[in-house]
Order: structure tokens, then sequence, then C-alpha cells
């Protein structure tokens, strides 16, 4: 999977008919040794350059040269996922979690240790591609299992002779590792060590979170309706001090959150981070609360005139992010958790129907209307939206009376 | 909490580099222009090069007779220098900080020679670029790379990559700050430099002149490794050398090339065979030591013999380049917290709306402590517009550009909200003529860059009228020139100002009229300005006075009606 297959084509096709004819039947299957040795460089060619862009990732290397190579050679997207069991000739099973450990195992474990080795060792690899009935039954009445780690203490030199580390050194050198693939091991290791810290930190900012999402839940929200207006209304006037605090909460937020993604974007997290259900239930609760008070400030200060409306270019990571993990965890369809936004929808309407009319958007409307309903009998709406004073009623008042009169709302409208 | 553990990956680069075929590529293209070169003509001092196309990309390969490039770069003992100020070709590198630089003169001269013939527009291509030479040939390259970078799109278009065979070093400390001050630029060299060749070594001389710019892959019959770092990079090329010094015969060396990008691609397949000296722990090390190993630097089967002090001085270097890297300018990072001042300012503007006098004029009279709050949001929000606008210019054109568009936004914002503050100010110091003697460098360079992006077109003109109430006057300025009509009129009324001056009084409060009103006509000021209490509403009040009720004109027909003042606000003028 790690060379494109453009490369190793044509020995490819020999390698795969070698192997379908030895599984059919295994004494009279043979290979050209020169095909099978070029199969095996090219791919180990092809694995070396994707194993050492990804080392030099994981090294924390900023030269941009990478980059310039990398217009020059496509790479391989696949990643290895799960555990993996490595099992050395001797019996020894070497057990690895860690996904980019493992991409840089799977290249160095299969290292020349010179280049005459090439052709024989080609031929012994496609011979032990059966051998894994085997090798397996050997292993299991052994059970001589190794765990690699934690890798980011592994030793770097194989003479190495400090107890405890001694059975984990003499796996490493079952498997062959050179000083440079100990060393990428050990790069993966501290990646790892460093994400799970960056995580730790993230997770202190939690009360911070609560705190700022709790003013907005409570204490602003119940000064919105004993005003007798919605939020996002009351926010878009901006006319007492508490709409002020508001702000500067819904400020403060974004800080927060915008750093969380700019550390996701950066592979700074541990993989599992956006899938952790507390995380997905504080960035949808964040989403509902805060969303539709940027949603207000952007259409207050007419952003939409210089960006474009909201919904396609302004609206800012944070919330895309949390979205997605939404859906991802609840098996949803992409796109369709998208209750957050329906102010940004309704004020993209008004300004359509300002310079269309009614008929060319009634189609987006009746969306809308089927969604409302939907959004508000699953309470991820608000009910505030149908407040008397709130901008959607005022606007939905507007729609034509025969609209208003078969529209599915029109019960919800009403109380 | 644990210091993080600290890499070095020269190694993996390198092997990460030799991997496509691109070294390969580029030496066959090289030694094609030898082979057709040599067949036409005799050694000479001259470069020659040539476009070669193979299917992936683009190779431009500039040639030079090695036997020649070692005598002829070193010149009168190598110091040969041609300073920039002499010439234009690469002026669009000097900065403020940078104002000059040195290039060797012989490579300079060679590029210049052939700079006419040189293609202009290969970047239209989709190809991605190579440019490669060997000796001479490679500093022509790496001058052609430069000059190509002046006008290059790093957002839209892929980097050239420049390789060179052996080539000397080509200029002096201005230089190479002036390259890795931007690691995409810095990112477009690589130099191969094999242990036996003399060339890339000849100019490094004590006095220390010259220095190397972009990454060095340096090259042993064992492997080879990358460096950054230019110091290290100078060590490791004078303690790598292992031909004999004296004369060297320069074409067997350039076959060296030849084997080294032929071998190298299945090295890779092989394990490295370092040995690591008892007792290394520490990450770092065991990575320089892996890197030194593959140049050749470490005694195959006694490791302890490793000569220490370059693996200290090497550790250090590494260690020095991680830190400064991490010091790198990023606006982002401070911009939340500036919004928060913004809000703050956002809110005064608000409550002194709600007083009937306007921010400008609220914070001009100084008469609530919330005036004197605001200053502390003023400055914070000044200093980093400041240290932003700063760090723009500081940028060559094309990597600037990129720069101020992302922050246009903003900046416009903060100018259109701050600079009346700091208009009023200067007045209240009694001084005059703010745009043209008192207007800070760095809003005069947001509202340059604003009028030099193209705007996005279809704005739709209705909801500027709709929303005229919350925007912020479009001219920053706007109270510059009400202060400047203010002190016009006084000089009209007041005794002692000859008649000249009353005239001139005269005509640039005409003026004033007509931009005020055209202004208004576009719903581009701030409805705030017809508050009781404003500057703008005391001009009038005087303006009235001194040109008689019978005065007529566009202006005073709109202001005479106090009615016209809320339909303005609702856009219904």
């Amino acid at each position: 999977m790690l060379a494109p297959i453009s490369s190793i084509k044509l020995e490819f096709q020999k390698v795969l008919q070698f192997l379908n004819a030895k599984s059919v039947n295994l004494a009279h299957a043979s290979i050209d040794t020169f095909d099978s040795s070029n199969f095996y460089m090219r791919v180990m060619k092809n694995a070396s350059s994707v194993v050492s862009h990804a080392a030099c990732n994981l090294m924390g290397n900023t030269n941009l040269l990478l980059e310039t190579v990398s217009n020059f050679i496509p790479l391989s997207p696949y990643k290895p996922f799960g555990t993996y069991v490595f099992c050395t000739g001797n019996g020894k099973l070497v057990i690895l979690r860690n996904p980019d450990a493992i991409l840089q195992l799977l290249f160095y474990s299969s290292q020349l240790c010179r280049e005459e080795e090439c052709t024989d060792i080609a031929h012994r690899s496609l011979q032990q591609h059966f051998g894994y009935e085997n090798d397996l039954q050997e292993s299991f009445q052994m059970l001589n299992e190794v765990y690699l780690e934690p890798l980011e203490q592994l030793p770097l030199s194989s003479d190495s002779t400090i107890s405890d580390i001694a059975t984990i050194n003499s796996a490493l050198n079952d498997l062959g590792l050179s000083t440079k693939a100990r060393l990428c091991l050990c790069a993966a290791g501290e990646l790892e060590k460093r994400k799970t810290r960056n995580k730790e930190s993230i997770d202190l900012k939690k009360p911070d979170i609560e705190k700022a999402m709790k003013y907005l839940e409570e204490g602003y929200r119940s000064n919105c309706e004993n005003r007798g207006l919605g939020c996002y209304d009351a926010f878009k006037l901006q006319e007492t001090h508490n709409d002020f605090n508001a702000n500067v909460k819904r400020l403060e937020l974004a800080g927060i959150w915008d750093e969380i993604i700019e550390m996701l974007k950066r592979y700074e997290l541990p993989d599992a981070f956006e899938g952790l259900r507390d995380w997905v239930l504080l960035g949808t609760r964040y989403r509902r609360l805060v969303e539709p008070l940027d949603i207000a400030n952007y259409y207050k200060h007419l952003k939409n005139e210089d960006t474009g409306a909201y919904m396609i270019r302004g609206r800012p990571k944070r919330y895309r992010f949390t979205q997605r993990w939404r859906e991802h965890v609840e098996k949803m369809p992409v796109e369709s958790s998208g209750e957050s936004c329906f102010w940004a929808k309704v004020e993209e309407l008004r300004i359509k129907i300002s310079s269309q009319g009614f008929d060319p958007i009634k189609e987006e409307i009746l969306q809308l209307e089927a969604q409302v309903q939907n959004w508000i009998n699953y309470e991820e709406l608000d009910r505030d939206v149908l407040l008397e004073k709130s901008t959607f009623k005022k606007w939905w008042e507007g729609l034509p009376r025969e609209h208003k009169l078969t529209s599915h709302i029109k019960d919800l409208m009403v109380s | 909490m644990t210091q993080t553990q600290l890499f070095s990956s020269g190694l993996e680069l390198a092997n990460f580099v030799v991997s496509p075929d691109i070294l390969q590529q580029a030496w066959t293209a090289i030694s094609e222009l030898y082979k057709e070169t040599s067949q036409k003509e005799e050694p000479s001092s001259s470069v020659k090069f040539k476009i070669y196309e193979p299917l992936n990309c683009t190779i431009i390969a500039f040639f030079t007779w090695p036997a020649n490039s070692k005598d002829y770069a070193q010149g009168n003992g190598g110091g040969d220098f041609v300073s920039s100020s002499t010439h234009t070709f690469f002026k669009f590198l000097c900065t403020k900080d940078n104002p000059e630089f040195s290039i060797n003169k012989p490579a300079l001269e060679l590029f210049t020679s052939i700079f006419y013939e040189l293609p202009k527009s290969v970047m239209a291509n989709s190809k991605p670029l190579i440019i490669t030479g060997n000796s001479l040939g490679g500093s022509v390259a790496s001058l052609f790379t430069l000059s190509l970078l002046e006008n290059f799109n790093f957002l839209t278009a892929k980097r050239p990559l420049c390789i060179t065979f052996g080539s000397p070093l080509i200029g002096d400390e201005g230089l190479q700050e002036a390259i890795s001050k931007y690691a995409a630029w810095s990112s477009c060299f690589l130099h191969v430099v094999s242990d036996q060749d003399p060339v890339p070594r000849v100019l490094i001389s004590q006095s220390g002149v010259y220095k190397p710019f972009g990454t060095f892959l340096l090259c042993s019959k064992l492997g080879c490794s990358c460096f950054e770092d230019p110091q290290t990079i100078l060590e490791l090329l004078k303690a790598t050398y292992s031909g004999s010094p004296g004369n060297q015969d320069p074409n067997p060396v350039f076959d060296v090339y030849g084997t080294f990008v032929k071998d190298i691609n299945r090295k890779v397949i092989c394990k490295d065979t370092t040995m690591l000296p008892e007792r290394t722990t520490q990450p770092l090390r065991a990575c320089i030591i892996t890197q030194l190993a593959a140049i050749g630097l470490v005694p195959q089967q006694q490791p302890h013999n490793i000569d220490i002090n370059i693996i200290t001085k090497t550790e250090k270097q590494e260690k020095k380049l991680a830190l400064s890297k991490k010091q790198v300018f990023d606006p982002s990072t401070k911009l939340n917290q500036v919004k928060v001042h913004m809000a703050n300012l956002e809110w005064y503007k608000k409550v002194a709306k709600d007083k009937k006098i306007g921010y400008y004029d609220s914070y001009k009279n100084v008469s609530h402590t919330s005036d004197l709050d605001v200053i502390k949001d003023m400055k914070t929000l000044t200093c980093y517009w400041e240290e932003l606008v700063n760090e723009a210019e500081k940028r060559p054109q094309t990597v600037g550009a990129s720069l101020r568009t992302r922050w246009l936004f903003g900046g416009t914002n903060y100018r259109r909200m701050i600079e009346p503050l700091d208009i009023a100010d200067y007045y209240n110091k009694g001084k005059k003529d703010y745009i043209n003697q008192g207007r800070p460098k760095h809003y005069i360079k947001l509202e340059q860059w604003l009028n030099e992006t193209p705007k996005p077109a279809g704005v739709p003109n209705d909801s500027m009228k709709q929303n005229v109430a919350s925007i912020l006057t479009e001219d920053s300025c706007f109270w510059a020139h009400v202060e400047e009509a203010l002190i016009s009129c006084k000089m009209l009324t007041g005794t002692g100002s000859s008649e000249m001056e009353k005239q001139s009084s005269r005509d640039s409060l005409f003026k004033f009229e007509n931009y005020a009103y055209g202004l208004m006509k576009n719903y581009a000021v701030s409805p705030e300005i017809f508050l009781q209490g404003s500057s703008f509403m005391q001009w009038w009040r005087e303006y009235e006075k001194i040109m008689g009720t019978s005065y007529s004109s566009e202006l005073s027909k709109l202001m005479k009606d106090f009615r016209n003042y809320d339909k303005y606000a609702t856009g219904s003028l």
C-alpha cells in the first residue's frame, strides 16, 4: 500500500500470479528472481520515501524543503491503525499500537543488511507470505510477547545492558533494527507523549469554558427573556450592559476554542480526541449557545457585504469542527446538524426576498420551515426564536398570506 | 513537566530527498549537456544552459567546465565581491533592516552574461520546475532561481527547486540573512556536496565572509545527510573534505556525483550500521551521531573515537535553531484578545451616542471616567497594529502581500474606530494640519493597503442605506477635516488675520462643505455626527452664523431641516 500502483504494476502482476499459483498448487509455482527482487526494491524505495517523510514530521522538522520535494513525488496517503503484531523469526511476537511507530517499523523491519542480499530476501519474503499459519502456531505455544512501550524510552543502541529493557532490546535486535530505526520509533513515542500532554492542558480549560457558557445560558438568557427578546435579537441590538458582557464572553470562548482547533489542525492532539464523548457534548452545547451570537455580530456589522454570506465564507472553523464531531459520533449525514446556523439562513432569506421576491425563494423557505419543525421538536433549537418580537417571527409574519395558511409551522407560530 | 526531547532529522530529510528520482534526473540533464557541449567546443570559462522536459517536471540545467571552475571562482583570492548597491538584479531582497549584501563576482558575471537569453516565463508551465547546475553552473542556477522568486506567487504556484552539485558559496551574510528569513525562499535551494570535491570549499576562508544558505546535502561513500544551520554547514564542509589539497583533477570529481546519484537510491533500502558509543541516551545526540556517520566522520569500528567537539558544537547549533524557529511572528495568537479591546471601544462608542454626544467629542472633552478607561484599550490596540504593520513592511513585496490582505479587514476596522481618538488628542494639544504633519505612519500604511486592494464586486448599495446607523465613518480622517474647518471659521471671525488668510479659509470651508455633502450622499459617514454635542454640529452652527441665513447650498439645505438627521440614520434621505 505504500507504493503507487504505477511504479510496481508490471512486477506486481507477476507477483500476484505467483502468489495465486502458489496458493493453489504449492509445489509448482515459481517466479523469476529478477522480477521478485525488482518488485521488492520498488516497494521498499517507495516505502522509504513515505517513511522518511513521516519521520521528518515526527521529529519536528520545519524545513520547507520537505514540501518543495513533495511536489515531485506522490506520497501514499495510507496509514496503519489498530494493533500490529510483528513476528520475528524465532517465535517472539512484538506488539505495537502507535500508528506512527507501526509505519516506521513496517519499513525498517524489512531493511536489508547488504545490497547483495536483495534477491535472496525478496524471494524469502514472498515465501513467507504463506507461512503465517505455521509461524503463529509456534508462537502461540511459546507465548513470548513483548510490548514496545513506552516508546520514547526505547534503548537506542543494540548492546544496551540495562536489565529492565533487556527484553525489549532483544526484541528490537531480533527485528533487526538499526540505530536510525530506533530513533524513529523513539520519535513516534515522543510525539504521542506530547499529544497526550497537550490534551491534558486543554482539559484544564474546561472549567473556564463551563463558567462562560453558564453565564450565557442562565444569566444572559433569563435577562433577555425579561425583555421579551430572544438572545439573538437582544445581542444584535446591543442595548444594555448585559449585551456587552455577553459579547466579551463570546470573544473569550472563541479564543479558547480557536486554540483547540488550531492544535487539531496541526495534529497536536491525540487522534481519539475528536471522538471523546465529553468534548463532543461540550462542543455541541457551545455551538448551539454561542453560534447565534456570532451570526448576530456578523450581520450587525454587515460583514456579509465584504465577505459574503455567513454560511459560505464567514463561518469560523470552531463551529464547522464541532458540528462534524457530533455528526460523526451520532452517525448523522454530513451537514445535517445545522441547527446552530438557523439565524444565518433566516438573514440570507431576508436578503434574497428583498432582492428577488417571494416565489424564487419559496423552495428554500419550505425547506427551512421543515427543519425548524424538526429542531424545535427535538429541542435542538431554542423556543425563544418564536417570541413575538423575534426577527424570525416578524419576518415570517411578513410572508404572503397563502403561504402562511398552508405552512407546516403555522401552529408553532401561533403559540 | 519534563522537557520535550529534541530530535535532529537531517538523515530522514536526506532519505526523503533522494527517494524521488529528482537528483538523478537533474544529474542526467547536466551530463547530457556536458556531452553535447564537449562535442562542440573546447573547455572554457563560459556557462551553458539548456531546458529539458521529461514527463513529470521541467529541468533547466546550467553547465560550466569543471576544470576551470575552481580557479575562476577563487579569482583574486576569493575576495571578489559585487555589492548589491551596484546592480539591480536582486534589489528586491533588500529590506529596511538588511539594506545591502554582496555576491561573488565571477558567479554574478556568468549570470549576467546569459541573463537576457534566459526564459522569463517558465513559471507559466504547470509542471514543477527544477533548476540545476554543477560547480559555477550551480551558482548561476542559484542566482537564476533567486531572480524568479521576485515575482513568484507562493500561494498559487508550486515552488521551484534549485539543485546544485559541487557549487562554491555565493554570497555574504547579508545574502544569507535575506534568504533565510523566509522559510519559503530558503526551501527552494538544495546544494549537493561530495566529500571529495574541493570546489564547494574553495571560498571558505579564515575571515569567514562567505556564508551558505538553503539546505546542504553532504555525501560520502557511506551515505548522506542534510544540514540547514549555516555554522554547522561551514564546520562540516571543512571537516569532511577527504580529497588531497593542492592539485585535484576535477574530472573524476565530476563523475563522483554521477556514481553517488546512481547508488544512493539503493542505499536507502539497507540498514545503517552506526554504532553508538556507550551511554548515549539523548535522542538528539544519537541523531547527530548517525548523521555524522553517514557523511563519513565516525570511524567505523570504534565509535568512541568520534571527535566529541563536532558533536557538541552541532548539538548546540541544533538547539539554537529549534529555539529561533519558535519565535516567528504570528499575529493570530493575540487576535482574540485584541477583539476584546475592540469590543470595549464599541461599547464606549454606544454609550457616548446614548449621551447624545458621540464618542469623538466625549473623548475630546474628557468629561467622564469612561473616557480615561478607554485609553488603555487604545494603547494595546495601537501597539498590536503598529507591530503588524511593521512586520508586513519588513517583508519584501511578494511575501508581505499575503500578510496584508489577511489582516486588512481588522486593520481597517481598527483605523476607522481609533484614528478619530488620535485626532482628538492631536487637536487638543492645539496643533494643526494633522493629515499632512501629524498622521502616524501605520494609519497611512493601512489606508494605502486598503486602496490597493480591489474591492469585491457587486456590493448592494441599498444595504448601506438600511444599516447606516451602525457603520463607522469610512474616511478615518473625517474629524481632522472638521477640526480644520473649525480653525478656518475662527480665522474668518477673528481679528488679526489678513485678507489673504481669510480668503483661503473661505476656500477651504467651501471645499469642506462639498466633501461633507458627498459623504452624506453616499451614506459613508456615521449618523453620530448629527448628535447635538458633536464637533460637526458645532462647526455647522458657527458656519451658519458666518454665512448668514440666506446662504443656500446643497449641504445647507440638508442641514437646515433637522428632520433630515433622523432620515439619514434610517437611510431614507
